[in-house]
């Protein structure tokens, strides 16, 4: 898929938008040439002003949905439990599918939130919210662990110290216990 | 034996592949342990009633299976399920529940009733027959009230607390789901089956909303028996999903429907118009000047509509929109999806099919259609 070859390249949304909506109806010739290795700067300087870009936001124009129905009418005349969503961004080729809820309309819901985070990944890439986030989260999650294990190694040397201090006091009260611990050091 | 554990638990959860040596060993004998999906996992359960659903004709066989599987391990769906549950053995009292479900499901009783719940615009609401389970499709007539409402409040006569009219309540569906995303709206929730207002009423208990809502037993086909709503006022909206099927199409309704659901929430009469017809003659006494109908109903029914309305000039009611809902035609095509369903495709709106390949035929006529009135 040609748009693939693509990935990694800081796109900023409007130009995304711009062209998407011209390349609907041209041949993948016409989406190479847009695609210019001459607009890289420009688009890198676009991406590079904000930090933090929003999630590009889903143009329902560029989204195919599929249902399994089966034949007939629907409605009250059918009663159809299987609210599976798959829902396609034609111009990545992403495909969602949601069977998260028993809800179609929470399913539709869902899938369109998950395809504007994988869409969103597939055109930032590292610059893109939502592998922000991840990378946040874990960072927090290395540091609690980083604090976690440093807890763990105080209250270690805080038992050995413990431990020795107690053997010391010990010797001076027991004349066998003393032995024996002179005997395992040799 | 302990650091053994320890050592082991460290080896796994790092693991990505076989590692050779001792570990990989230690790695695979535990692994031949575990039933790998077995046959008395969710997954092998699953399966197993798939097959024998699909070979007594039970139709929705893997969705069925897999619902009544998800039910009894506590989820809603099985893709929701956290996988690692998809391949431990289930317990016996777990195996037990699975298969008196199944059970039912072979008798054709519907998943909804099987589960005794299902979901409906984010809420998860008890179902029991004979009431009539909302359709999917009822959602969209949802998302469309809320935005209108949403859009023009002056339009539906709405302004901050919307007082909406429900006609053929069921379970509460359709109220309890306004009422939840309108937190200022009231409703009165009318049916004339005894069950529906009595499920109705435990489902708003339920969800916390029976403060808002207030459920008469009323039949609207009995002449003036709308007089009775007015002390509580105009309403700003009203809204049904009225029996709307055609007569001669009873018939042919899927045994899930004909044997388990109530006919009366199902048949409109000839034309599917009976129930249509006597919400349109009440509508003028009991609406706001500024509000709206909204209702569900059959494909064939705008055009019998918009002549009935031409027909009753003195109810000063005009077809305003006509919604096709997101269910497009079925189409046959090459896509199957395992256990033999058909694949349709369609761009929420406009109901077209967008499917590229020319194998698929596409007949232009939508399920259900909403529509608006006021």
């Amino acid at each position: 898929m040609p748009l693939m070859s693509t990935w990694g390249w800081f796109r900023s949304p409007e130009l995304l938008a711009r062209i998407c909506t011209k390349t609907q109806g041209f041949g993948l010739q016409e989406k190479l040439a847009l695609l210019s290795p001459g607009m890289a700067a420009f688009m890198v300087q676009i991406a590079g002003k904000k930090d933090f870009p929003a999630l590009l936001p889903l143009n329902e124009n560029e989204l195919e949905e599929q249902s399994v129905k089966g034949h007939g009418p629907g409605g009250q005349a059918t009663n159809k439990t299987n609210n599976c969503v798959v829902l396609k961004h034609v111009p990545s080729g992403i495909v969602v599918k949601c069977h998260q809820t028993r809800s179609v309309n929470q399913n539709r819901k869902l899938a369109r939130k998950i395809l504007q985070e994988k869409v969103d990944v597939f055109y930032n890439g590292e610059k893109s919210a939502v592998y922000k986030e991840r990378q946040e989260a874990q960072k927090k999650k290395q540091e609690r662990k980083k604090r976690a294990k440093e807890t763990l190694e105080k209250k270690k040397v805080l038992k050995e110290l413990w431990e020795s201090s107690k053997n010391v006091s010990e010797e001076r009260t027991a004349d066998s216990d003393r032995m024996y611990c002179t005997a395992y050091k040799e | 034996m302990k650091l053994w554990g320890q050592m082991l638990w460290g080896h796994l959860s790092g693991l990505r592949g076989r590692q050779g040596g001792i570990w990989g060993w230690a790695c695979s004998t535990w692994q031949s342990h575990q039933p790998q999906a077995g046959p008395l996992s969710a997954s092998g359960l699953v399966k197993h009633w798939t097959a024998v659903f699909e070979k007594r004709g039970i139709p929705e066989a893997r969705e069925s299976s897999e619902y009544i599987v998800a039910h009894v391990l506590g989820a809603k769906t099985f893709q929701s399920l956290r996988p690692v549950l998809w391949t431990q053995p289930l317990t016996a009292q777990q195996l037990q529940g699975i298969q008196e479900l199944c059970n039912l499901r072979l008798q054709r009783m519907p998943v909804q009733y099987i589960l005794g719940e299902w979901d409906f615009q984010g809420l998860t609401l008890k179902m029991a027959p004979p009431v009539f389970i909302p359709r999917p499709e009822t959602e969209e007539l949802i998302e469309w009230i809320l935005e209108e409402v949403a859009q023009r409040p002056q339009a539906v006569g709405a302004q901050g607390s919307p007082l909406i009219l429900e006609v053929g309540c069921g379970s509460g569906a359709i109220a309890l789901s306004l009422l939840s995303q309108l937190p200022e709206s009231q409703v009165i929730a009318v049916d004339k089956k005894e069950a529906a207002i009595s499920l109705t009423r435990e489902n708003a208990q339920r969800l916390r909303l029976q403060g808002r809502i207030q459920t008469i037993l009323l039949d609207v086909t009995i002449e003036d028996s709308w007089t009775h709503l007015l002390p509580w006022g105009p309403m700003d909206l009203i809204v049904s999903n009225p029996p709307y099927v055609f007569h001669k199409d009873m018939e042919q309704l899927a045994p899930e429907i004909r044997s388990y659901e109530d006919s009366v929430a199902l048949d409109g009469g000839e034309k599917g118009m009976d129930i249509i017809s006597h919400i349109l003659t009440l509508a003028p006494q009991l609406l706001k000047a500024s509000g709206s109908i909204f209702l569900e109903v059959d494909p064939r029914h705008p055009e019998l509509v918009s002549s009935w309305l031409q027909s009753r000039p003195d109810l000063c009611l005009g077809l305003v929109a006509v919604r096709k809902d997101f269910c497009g035609r079925h189409v046959a095509g090459p896509k199957d999806h395992g256990g033999g369903k058909l694949l349709t495709s369609w761009q929420p709106g406009n109901g077209e099919s967008k499917e590229g390949s020319g194998d698929n035929s596409y007949l232009p006529e939508a399920p259900s259609e909403h529509i608006t009135f006021n």
